[in-house]
């Protein structure tokens, strides 16, 4: 009960966000409009690592972390892709993988649209060619937009992701 | 490649004298510029060997597949062990691609002696395990990549009957019921599969399957310039580019005598460490996720992106990708902007200790991780359990102690040991390495070194072994270059070891608790799979 009153009185922990930054601010806003008028102000996410060092990984997980916050522009990453709009591929496509990566997409819901992120998924990169890997993500699955890097930066992934949702919005 | 003569104390020459009688000391041993041991063996010596040094408690590190080596044609199999610092290599040189395992008296031989079989299809006498490790179903039989008669091309898979499913463990019984997860999983991770066995909540058993993203690490650096390998040992695993690009030149650098200068160790001891506290403050952040108190988790996430921010910085990669190079560094950084890293690690380390005793002082937290996931000591050394988690077990392990290389004897982390060997252990032992790594790389910047950051020496021929600690534990490096291309380049990273600690950690815990002990392991799939 004391506790509970002190947690009422107490002064708040709240910080100022770290960093306003232009860049981001920018490019989320204009992110923010394309949601806004064509996915009913909520872009759903899949990411599926298809053979990548998980570098790319770590990138798209920072999208989430206070600098980038990418939730208040309306991106969420879901669970599950038939609740995706967009399926995130890293990674160059692994054997092993194959009918995973095959899976995943076909769960998805049309209308859906598919990014490579990374060299390895753009075109296999360094295991180009080789016994393991069939090739980058366009090899087995129909690619919408290739976001190059090693990995590429979390601005990079938000500035392909608006320019596949302005693509989309000249074809509609 | 040097060799020096040590004195008899050591534990391997010590092994080899008392198996293989005094003669054969030192005139059977190699030494290695790792001081590792190394003694080529007969069968019978081996079936000797093996049983002697399980009980004098040596740990075995590595089992690894080479193809024509010590100019003989077939297979050597080479057996790396360790204890108390030394290092011994038996080279075991088999005829007809046939060995006996040894996975019942080491088990930490079934992982490597399967994928011995799927690279070079070797076939081991009472192995308890032969299922596939690397190659899953679609790969046809009798295909073996890393054999040198296979030059890496692409290859036509097959599709995959339900008869040639991978057999999972059967668990059966009263109440028991089995959930699959993965390989493709709810969150932003790599892909792996987990099979539990559960009663009610609790986990009976669980067992794992990975190497989805097998993408052929090893075949794709045979036959390159040891220069343009670097790029591969960087895309082992992301976030351990700089450790195993590090455990990479060091094995080419020993193998062809090439003495670094000092100031490219100082450099890359920065970057070491600067990768450990980036891994470390994921995995602080990450447990806190899976605990439900986002607080926390986001303070560490914050940190943890200023620093990498920094890494950029200071390197022009967040991942400090392309710094390494054989021989040095490729890239120097000024004085001014190590005083300025400096500047910026002193309220880097306040933040985390505010973030810290948020975090400690909240019991639904301490709640949550205490008791969780725990791992045994007694299972440290059979598994070759290594890094964080080995430390927070009570397992006096860390390469940077046990085998320093570069500046690590003059820069030696002070040891941080727990016992109990829960999640809360793991994420204290993690917290208590942010700020050692952090005084480490202040005591590095206030002693950098002048002069050059780059060697010019040649790269040579031979085989050489480096051990390095990355943020998860021991990762193994062997490297060998003939003609000056490599031959044969392996690497076993600490996640590869620490993924069987996992099965026994999680039963008897609930399925809920299954994601934090996980993270708190924080193992690489990328990694283990190659």
């Amino acid at each position: 009960m004391v506790n509970a009153f002190s947690c009422l009185l107490k002064k708040k922990v709240t910080e100022t966000r770290p960093l306003p930054e232009d860049e981001i601010e920018q490019l989320g806003k204009e992110i923010k409009q394309e949601i806004d008028t064509r996915f009913g102000r909520s872009l759903a996410i899949r990411e599926l690592d298809a053979g990548s060092d998980n570098a790319a990984e770590i990138e798209i997980n920072n999208l989430s972390n206070a600098f980038y916050d990418v939730e208040r522009f309306g991106i969420t990453f879901v669970a599950s892709p038939r609740h995706a709009d967009i399926l995130l591929v890293t990674g160059a496509v692994t054997h092993n993988m194959e009918t995973a990566v095959r899976k995943t997409c076909d769960a998805m819901p049309s209308p859906k649209f598919v990014v490579a992120v990374g060299d390895d998924a753009c075109d296999g990169g360094i295991y180009a060619g080789t016994y393991a890997v069939f090739g980058g993500a366009d090899t087995i699955l129909p690619v919408d937009l290739k976001i190059p890097g090693n990995p590429p930066t979390p601005t990079q992934i938000l500035t392909g992701l608006l320019a596949l949702m302005r693509a989309a919005g000249k074809k509609s | 490649m040097t060799s020096q003569v040590l004195p008899d104390d050591d534990a391997a020459t010590g092994a080899i004298r008392e198996l293989f009688g005094a003669a054969a000391v030192p005139a059977r041993i190699t030494y290695g510029c790792n001081r590792e041991c190394s003694v080529d063996v007969s069968e019978p010596e081996f079936a000797l060997a093996i049983p002697y040094l399980a009980s004098r408690k040596f740990v075995l590190i590595g089992l690894f597949c080479v193809e024509r080596f010590r100019e003989r044609a077939g297979h050597s199999l080479l057996y790396v062990f360790e204890r108390k610092g030394s290092l011994l290599i038996l080279v075991r040189n088999i005829t007809d691609a046939r060995a006996t395992s040894i996975a019942t008296i080491f088990p930490s031989a079934t992982w490597p002696e399967r994928e011995c079989r799927d690279g070079f299809g070797i076939e081991f006498d009472g192995a308890f395990d032969t299922r596939r490790l690397l190659l899953h179903e679609s790969y046809p039989a009798g295909f073996h990549p890393l054999e040198k008669s296979f030059s890496n091309t692409p290859i036509t898979t097959t599709t995959i009957n339900a008869a040639d499913e991978y057999p999972f463990r059967k668990v059966t019984g009263e109440g028991v019921y089995q959930v699959p997860v993965g390989p493709v999983h709810a969150g932003i991770i790599e892909p792996g599969h987990f099979r539990f066995s559960v009663i009610g909540e609790t986990v009976f058993n669980l067992e794992i399957r990975l190497f989805y993203t097998h993408r052929g690490i090893e075949k794709l650096a045979e036959g390159k310039d040891p220069r343009d390998c670097l790029k591969i040992a960087e895309a082992v695993s992301g976030d351990e580019s700089v450790a195993n690009a590090t455990g990479f030149s060091m094995a080419v650098e020993r193998l062809s005598g090439i003495t670094v200068p000092d100031r490219a160790w100082y450099l890359r001891t920065i970057l070491c460490e600067s990768e450990r506290i980036c891994s470390h403050l994921g995995d602080l952040a990450g447990m806190l996720t899976d605990v439900a108190f986002p607080l926390g988790a986001s303070q560490f996430a914050v940190l943890r992106e200023e620093l990498v921010r920094e890494n950029e910085r200071l390197t022009g990669s967040r991942f400090m990708r392309g710094m390494l190079c054989i021989g040095g560094v490729n890239r120097d950084i000024s004085a001014d902007a190590l005083a300025e890293f400096r500047d910026f690690l002193v309220q880097f380390r306040k933040q985390c200790k505010v973030g810290l005793s948020i975090v400690l002082s909240t019991p639904s937290v301490i709640d949550r991780f205490s008791q969780t996931g725990i791992i045994k000591k007694p299972l440290l050394r059979p598994l070759n359990i290594t890094g964080p988690a080995a430390r927070a077990s009570g397992g006096a392990v860390d390469v940077r102690v046990n085998h320093p290389y570069g500046i690590y004897d003059r820069f030696s982390p002070a040891p941080h040991f727990l016992r109990d060997g829960d999640v809360l252990a793991r994420f204290t032992v993690k917290a208590a390495e942010i700020m050692d790594s952090l005084d480490l790389i202040n005591r590095v910047i206030d002693a950098m070194p002048d002069g050059a950051i780059t060697s010019d020496e040649p790269i040579r021929e031979g085989c050489a072994l480096a051990l390095v600690e990355s943020a998860r534990g021991q990762n193994l490096c062997w490297v060998w270059v003939q003609e000056g291309k490599i031959s044969r380049y392996k690497v076993r990273t600490a996640s590869y070891c620490n993924w069987l600690a996992i099965e026994h950690a999680v039963p008897g815990n609930i399925i809920a608790d299954f994601p934090v002990i996980n993270k708190s392991l924080n193992l690489s799939y990328a990694g283990t799979d190659l």
